[in-house]
């Protein structure tokens, strides 16, 4: 067959200009059968609107101008419809609540089939090799709403996969996924990969998460590289890519694969042999220089005390009915002044529920919590937004005058929105809107600050940002309590790790005990990745490995000019 | 499975706009009050809803049957049944009070028979295929109730964000008043639209289409539906003649 009537995926000149200003292009892409492409560019390059694109999304769904053109399997995007590609294009965006559409599981997965026309038949042996296919074949007669994300994802992938597509789109499948959710759904991304022989693009911001330990190998092997007003910068083979875009993109922000990360910072190439050797030579470097300012200082004094809390959701039904089961019991906990605490611990572990009642939002079961009122800042910053513009969301529950005029102007400058301050908060981007949440909260001059995964979704400038404010606040004297499903972010900014399990806080260690202790890494569901277990084995206190990262950290956001042999940077 | 729960949907929805239109033509408390109990019978049997929760569902059209029933008896012309003060109760109304009053706890106890027996996917399904209802309509209504059953959840999760800046009412606790409950209702309303958007797309990218499809597991329509029907509709009929 010639290589132009079998591209499964062709675009040429391709832009798109959505109603908001935002957009793509000019891009040209030719995939063949069964091939797969990586698509990688800073946060707003419009990765996003590219993907959907090639199905036609954008601009049936979407509104957009779109120019050039777009074929999948021969058809023409622009006169067909999304419906009208089904048969050819499978779909998987990023949150796994809205991606699955029915109750049950089975009927999930053959929806698409049904709207195929295929016969009743030959649906039930489909729907269930699609289930197996991507690891969920247990889930078949489940209920959807009882499914945690990670296997939602799964069994969103099987309705992409089963009517066996020429075309696979993948949209950050495991972005809003804790570690093992992350895990699973890498290994069905590969088993469906190779079970459907459909070709794939795929988009994902925490590709140091997707790919896990296998690195560059593990990610498709064709990359191209989108720049930050969403032109096409590279294409070309993941390795020669990695090589020539891996600077500008770790400084731009993008979360690489590991090996990729560290050929840039502590040179090689990525996966070498000699990869180990120079991270033990960073670890060793920061080990030897004199200990971190940072060193645990004296403790502060107690500012939130938690004493034999219970904590959980819903309500005694009628006055003599059963008190609702606690999610968490028996939780003794202090914050101290001038530190960042770092809680941890598998989804549904009570995490938020115990921010809440920590934050006097919700009563406890049992116990008491003893201290001043406490700052929270929510997952979703979209939740707690207020006012319709920025300033005006700062200024939200403060007394009006001019005294709070100066607050709030001086916080919006402090986290950079003085130039959005007139913006409507919807309309930022995720990170924008976290810093505007933690702005918003802060400037409330609370004595503790609670943090719920507040690096949520952010690329790595917005993550170092907001665990940058963190520790400012601790150093101003202040308490603070986030939780982390990153173990990176974890280690480079707590003082101390509670971990959850079971019910309870099951230990208090700091960063450096927690990634020497499988045991708890398993109860809390964690996974550190090879670097992290490389430096926990090298370094010898919790600084130092603190000290070795913020120096990869400090290399990787400076490294578009290539700083590559730099002395290990100081923390902060 | 319940007997009721084992019938096809469309046909169950069909008896219950046959029941409530004949109902519109009574004005008889005796012939309706009959429908009634057998309403009931069905429920509890039929459908198989608990005496408990069967009661329960009753309240409130009950309650608006009092209503009605008070603001008949009262204020219809007719023959003076009893007068205190600037009342009096008429014959004429408490029977048309009656009668309305046991007309809304007929159409209201079939609905609940109904709905009990029914799981939202059979309803759809049936519906596209032996009622012609567009299946865009039918999985977005399915989509649609799905997340409807999330909603309550993340209006609490709003509400709890929502209140961490608001001011301390006396009693220690955050308090805001109705502008902080019209900011979460929004809050919600940006949220609810934003998945609602993705659901649609997501509907649409699985093929969802006016077009031609083909239903895996059918909703079985047959035999044993005719019989109820007929059994209903000949009840039905035999109530009405007894009545007149």
């Amino acid at each position: 067959m010639p290589a132009d009537a079998g591209a499964v995926l062709d675009v040429a000149g391709l832009e798109a200009v959505l109603d908001g200003g935002a957009g793509v292009g000019p891009v040209d892409l030719r995939l063949a059968p069964g091939e797969q492409v990586l698509v990688l560019g800073p946060s707003g390059a419009g990765k996003s609107t590219l993907l959907r694109c090639l199905h036609g999304a954008v601009p049936h769904a979407v509104p957009a101008r779109v120019r050039g053109r777009v074929a999948v399997a021969g058809r023409d995007v622009a006169e067909h419809g999304v419906a009208a590609l089904a048969d050819v294009v499978g779909v998987l965006a990023q949150d796994p609540e809205t991606g699955v559409c029915l109750a049950d599981v089975a009927d999930e997965v053959a929806f698409p089939l049904e709207n195929l026309g295929t016969p009743p038949a030959a649906i039930g042996p489909a729907v269930g090799a699609a289930l197996a296919a991507t690891g969920a074949a247990h889930l078949a007669g489940r209920r959807t709403d009882a499914l945690s994300g990670g296997e939602l994802q799964r069994v969103g992938l099987a309705a992409a996969v089963v009517t066996r597509p020429r075309l696979l789109l993948l949209d950050e499948p495991t972005s809003m996924l804790d570690a093992d959710g992350v895990a699973a759904v890498r290994a069905a991304l590969a088993a469906a990969r190779q079970a459907t022989g459909a070709a794939c693009v795929l988009v994902e911001h925490r590709l140091d998460a997707l790919a896990g330990d296998a690195g560059v190998a593990g990610l498709p092997g064709r990359w191209v590289v989108l720049s930050a007003d969403g032109r096409v910068t590279h294409d070309g083979p993941a390795a020669e890519v990695a090589r020539a875009a891996g600077p500008e993109l770790l400084a731009r922000g993008c979360w690489l694969p590991e090996d990729v990360e560290l050929a840039v910072t502590l040179g090689g190439a990525p996966g070498d042999g000699g990869q180990h050797d120079r991270v033990l030579a960073l670890a060793d470097a920061v080990s030897r220089g004199p200990a971190p300012r940072t060193a645990p200082a004296p403790p502060g004094e107690v500012l939130l005390a938690a004493r034999g809390l219970a904590v959980g959701r819903g309500r005694r039904r009628g006055r003599r009915g059963p008190a609702p089961e606690p999610v968490l019991r028996d939780v003794d906990l202090e914050l101290r002044a001038g530190e960042v605490v770092a809680l941890v611990g598998a989804n549904g572990a009570g995490k938020s529920t115990l921010l809440a009642c920590l934050a006097g939002l919700l009563a406890p079961l049992a116990g008491a919590v003893d201290g001043p009122r406490a700052g929270l800042v929510v997952q979703n910053p979209e939740h707690q937004l207020a006012g319709r513009t920025v300033r005006a969301e700062v200024a939200t529950g403060l007394p009006p005058g001019p005294a709070t005029d100066e607050r709030v102007a001086a916080s919006l400058t402090r986290f950079g929105l003085t130039p959005l301050a007139d913006r409507d908060p919807h309309r930022l981007s995720g990170g924008e809107q976290r810093r505007l949440s933690l702005a918003a909260m802060l400037v409330h001059d609370r004595p503790v600050l609670l943090a719920d995964e507040p690096t949520f979704g952010l690329d790595r400038h917005g993550t170092a940002a907001v665990l940058g404010a963190l520790a400012d606040e601790a150093r101003a004297g202040r308490a603070v309590l986030l939780t982390c499903h990153d173990l990176r972010a974890v280690a480079s900014a707590a003082d101390r790790v509670l971990v959850a399990a079971g019910g309870r806080l099951v230990a208090e260690v700091d960063p450096l005990a927690l990634l020497r202790a499988p045991g708890l890494l398993a109860a809390a569901r964690l996974r550190p990745s090879l670097l992290l277990r490389r430096l926990a084995a090298a370094v010898p206190d919790a600084a130092r490995l603190r000290a070795a990262l913020a120096a990869l950290d400090a290399r990787a956001l400076g490294g578009a000019t290539g700083p590559v042999g730099r002395a290990a940077e100081p923390v902060a | 499975m319940t007997p009721l729960a084992a019938r096809n949907p469309a046909v169950k929805l069909l008896l219950v706009v046959a029941v409530s239109v004949a109902t519109l033509a009574l004005l008889d408390p005796a012939t309706l009050a009959a429908l009634y109990l057998l309403g009931l019978a069905a429920a509890r049997w039929g459908a198989g809803v608990g005496g408990r929760r069967l009661l329960l569902a009753q309240v409130p059209f009950w309650t608006f049957g009092v209503g009605v029933l008070l603001v008949n008896a009262a204020s219809r012309p007719g023959a003076v049944l009893v007068a205190g003060g600037p009342f009096r109760v008429t014959h004429e109304g408490l029977v048309v009070g009656a009668a309305l009053a046991l007309r809304g706890c007929v159409i209201g106890v079939a609905t609940v028979a109904f709905l009990a027996s029914t799981p939202p996917r059979d309803l759809m399904v049936s519906l596209v295929r032996h009622a012609r209802l567009s299946p865009r309509y039918a999985y977005a209504l399915l989509a649609g109730h799905r997340m409807l059953a999330g909603l309550p959840r993340q209006w609490a999760t709003i509400r709890a964000a929502q209140l961490v800046r608001a001011p301390l009412g006396r009693d220690g606790r955050p308090r805001e008043g109705w502008r902080g409950w019209a900011r979460s209702a929004f809050a919600l309303l940006v949220a609810s639209i934003r998945a609602s958007e993705r659901v649609a797309l997501a509907l649409e990218s699985r093929g969802l289409a006016a077009g031609p499809r083909t239903v895996w597991r059918p909703v079985p329509f047959g035999a044993a539906d005719a019989v109820l029907a007929g059994g209903v509709l000949g009840v039905l009929a035999l109530v009405l003649a007894a009545g007149a």
